[in-house]
């Protein structure tokens, strides 16, 4: 009795103090067991598969209409757009705000308990990308951050005080980190943006103790080396892995999409397919090697890229078990492809599709004549932020089904002249052209799409007044959370698409610069959900 | 990566490039030198490579030719404010107004568009009225365009104010707007990567009991609009209430004056709205 006093007492302690809880370690394997600790949200994704999916379910489809703010963060810093992804470790919320600021925050309350912000050089170079960060990771004792000066840096999750920091690229010739990293067992995993620059993007895998460089993956090949012989002879530029991937630990694969080309309009001087950009590549994480890899979108002139965050997942086809993975892409097609071999399995457009007729057998896009940009602009859909563009998908495991943010938008692509001489580095934005001529807003739409994860058949949609820059979170109360351009952050049966709750933020997603991913969590029994909003960060519970 | 917007160019950077500029010693800075424009060294640009720069990044809003669309005719803002000081409109922006800094273009590409539009304005004498202003203001006055428009704080709030409408459109545009109203409705200006939505749109909304309101949009979201009526009236709907909602595209809640007015009337009104530069408060 007294040890079940003691216990219960000790439990009490745990739950009600979230700051001492915060000094337990986060051992690997809690990250690998995520799912059976729903009250925590321990990575960019919610999980290793990617599902930003949540078992809590205290909040549900009946009592979502009496959803309120909890609290409100706002930022302490003016800066670009926040496109963060909080982490949640027992009651210690961990949020980026832009560029590159750490901040925990009590999850409960909102109120900061430290907050660390790096020396940033005073112009940093971010030529075709947002001096944002989408969030850290934590492994053990630490928080991890990539910054937008292209620092990787371990911070002591209980001060906030840097335990290591390494360089991984120059951010003078425009390496920089926005995405969040990865931490594996032992290991910190992240890629860098720059691809607008020509740089040469690869993916660093790093001692999560001591920040000892294990293994660089490039994800273009040098001159004469396998691979180079697809850029038909002209220079090799891009490919940056910007954002992040997914892991399967029992086949030990990581999976991580690469960037777009260099220059990403004019392919004239890099005829061919371009490998590996606009790719999905399979890695050993203990050596950095490619297994296999998958092109989504060859010879890419949309700077579409093809880093979409893809989801893990195992389903039986024509009676036989699969592991696969599925990528909405930017170029506006559904992916299936088995995950071990990295097999096209499936494939349709998700959105309005005008650049290719549809995939063939190995999911090669069958390309449309006068797709390509012309020194006349050429109507393309989807516009160069795709289909969707880098916020994350949401998957229900229990009802099989894929939810994707989908941007209803065409634009005008046009290429301009090449220089003469070779491109060279550093040098500022190599684009080739334009692809930001949009139609009229009331020419486009967004959509909240729900699809049978396997065939990518659509279930329901939500329509939105404009295409928005929010991931999907999917509960397994059958609730789907989102938020609209204008301000709208919303709550959606998953089984039907309707609209159950809705609050006006005050801010303008886009018009605040916000592109939030939401997140839910729990602390002493309730459950929040988070999503930022202008220059706040906003958690939502029940009274 | 993502896609160049240029029109949303990294604040950051933006500010720490500004910090830098201010921090410079004035001797340093060409901006801070006395008599700012003759005392800077003549900025030469390339027209050629200005041509891709402006119709990749001012066109939208400047038209093709400079000669203004939702944004003002600029033919002429190289001869009238200086080079330099386009330059550096271009690279910083107008406060308060669509016109964004293009920061990233650097100096060697405002330079160049500058030389663009230098050579576009020599070459293109901006288009000319051949009305008369005071008959026009006459035959505004008289044909009720005051009921819906304000200039100088005086006149109805329906239409969009005309207070500074010259410098804005040039006559073609603005004769063609009286003609066909609700043809090539102005967009509104930097919105990012949304597609700009059109101003002044009309909407027929039919609620579940069979209430019908049309109207100007003026707001709206994916739950909500608010509609402006022909009489100002505002109507805030919420779209789960409503059993249709249908854009008018094509149609205006002003009426056209094709048939109404001379071709000589037409003209003295046109040359009395471009003669509308500015505000009298």
């Amino acid at each position: 009795m007294k040890a079940a006093k003691f216990f219960l007492s000790l439990l009490l302690f745990c739950l009600c103090s979230p700051s001492k809880a915060s000094a337990q370690d986060v051992p690997y394997k809690r990250l690998l067991h995520s799912d059976t600790e729903p009250q925590n949200w321990f990575m960019y994704g919610g999980d290793y598969q990617s599902k930003r999916f949540s078992f809590l379910k205290q909040i549900t489809p009946q009592n979502v209409v009496n959803l309120r703010p909890a609290w409100i963060y706002q930022r302490s810093r003016p800066g670009e757009m926040i496109e963060d992804s909080p982490v949640v470790v027992d009651g210690i919320m961990y949020i980026v705000e832009p560029p590159s600021t750490v901040t925990a925050l009590d999850a409960r309350t909102g109120l900061a308990i430290w907050s660390w912000t790096p020396a940033l050089p005073r112009v940093v170079k971010v030529d075709g990308y947002h001096a944002t960060s989408r969030g850290v990771a934590v492994l053990d004792d630490m928080v991890y951050i990539g910054t937008i000066d292209c620092h990787l840096v371990a911070l002591d999750r209980k001060t906030g005080a840097v335990r290591w920091s390494v360089t991984l690229g120059d951010n003078k010739i425009n390496y920089g980190l926005t995405a969040a990293p990865m931490a594996i067992d032992g290991k910190i995993i992240i890629g860098p943006s720059g691809s607008e620059d020509g740089v040469r993007g690869f993916i660093d895998a790093y001692d999560a103790k001591t920040g000892k460089r294990l293994w660089r993956l490039y994800t273009v090949p040098d001159p004469g080396e396998p691979g180079s012989e697809t850029w038909g002879g002209g220079q090799i530029l891009g490919g940056a892995a910007w954002n992040k991937g997914s892991y399967d630990p029992e086949l030990n694969l990581i999976y991580w999409g690469t960037g777009n080309p260099a220059p990403d309009y004019n392919g004239d001087g890099r005829p061919g397919d371009d490998l590996y950009t606009c790719s999905l590549l399979a890695i050993n994480p203990d050596t950095g090697k490619v297994k296999w890899y998958f092109q989504y979108t060859p010879h890419d002139t949309h700077d579409w890229d093809g880093t979409q965050v893809p989801v893990l997942f195992n389903a039986s086809l024509d009676g036989k078990p699969r592991k696969l993975l599925s990528v909405a892409n930017r170029n506006g097609f559904y992916y299936v492809l088995d995950r071990v071999t990295g097999e096209f399995v499936a494939g349709v457009p998700f959105v309005k599709e005008t650049y290719a007729k549809g995939l063939d057998a190995k999911g090669r896009p069958i390309v449309l004549p006068n797709t390509d940009p012309g020194t006349e602009p050429v109507l393309v859909y989807p516009s160069n932020n795709g289909g969707v563009d880098w916020v994350s998908p949401a998957y229900n495991p229990l009802s099989k089904t894929f939810f994707v943010n989908a941007r209803e938008m065409g634009a005008y692509f046009a290429k301009s002249k090449l220089p003469d001489k070779p491109l060279v580095v550093g040098t500022g934005m190599v684009m080739g052209g334009r692809g930001n001529s949009y139609l009229s807003g009331d020419d486009s739409y967004g959509a909240i799409r729900a699809l049978d994860v396997t065939t990518g058949k659509r279930k329901w949609e939500f329509k939105m007044q404009a295409p928005s820059w929010v991931a999907p979170l999917a509960t397994a109360s059958n609730l789907l959370f989102s938020a609209d351009d204008e301000g709208d952050f919303f709550a959606l049966d998953s089984n039907t698409g309707k609209v159950l709750w809705h609050f006006r933020t005050g801010g303008s997603f886009i018009s605040s610069d916000t592109r939030s991913s939401p997140i839910t969590y729990e602390v002493n029994g309730k459950q929040y959900v988070e999503a930022a909003d202008g220059d706040t960060f906003i958690a939502f519970a029940l009274p | 990566m993502s896609a160049i917007r240029s029109c949303l160019i990294v604040a950051l950077v933006f500010a720490l490039g500004s910090l830098a500029r201010n921090t410079l010693p004035a001797s340093q800075d060409p901006q801070r030198r006395p008599g700012t424009q003759s005392a800077a060294p003549p900025i030469v640009g390339d027209p050629d490579k200005g041509r891709d720069l402006f119709q990749a990044n001012c066109s939208g809003c400047h038209g093709i030719d400079a000669g203004g669309g939702d944004g003002p005719d600029i033919q002429q803002a190289p001869a009238s404010l200086g080079d330099a000081t386009v330059a550096n409109i271009i690279r910083r922006g107008v406060p308060d107004t669509p016109m964004v800094g293009f920061f990233s273009i650097g100096d060697a590409g405002a330079a160049d568009i500058v030389a663009y539009i230098r050579k576009l304005g020599s070459t293109m004498s901006s288009e000319t009225t051949k009305g008369d202003p005071r008959k026009g203001e006459e035959i505004y006055n008289s044909s009720g365009c005051p009921a819906c428009h304000m200039i100088a704080g005086q006149g109805g709030e329906i239409g969009p104010e005309l207070t500074s409408i010259g410098a804005k459109r040039g006559p073609s545009n603005l004769h063609q707007r009286l003609i066909d109203p609700g043809v090539n409705l102005p967009k509104e200006g930097n919105v990012g990567d949304r597609g700009k939505w059109t101003l002044y749109l009309l909407y027929r909304a039919v609620t579940n009991d069979g209430h019908v309101t049309e109207g100007i949009r003026m707001g709206e979201d994916s739950f909500s609009i608010v509609l402006k009526d022909v009489n100002g009236n505002f109507h805030a709907l919420y779209k789960p209430n409503l059993r249709s909602l249908e854009k008018e595209p094509l149609k205006s809640l002003m009426p056209s004056f094709k048939d109404t007015l001379s071709s000589a009337e037409m003209d003295d009104l046109v040359a009395y709205l471009v003669s509308l530069k500015g505000a009298t408060p």
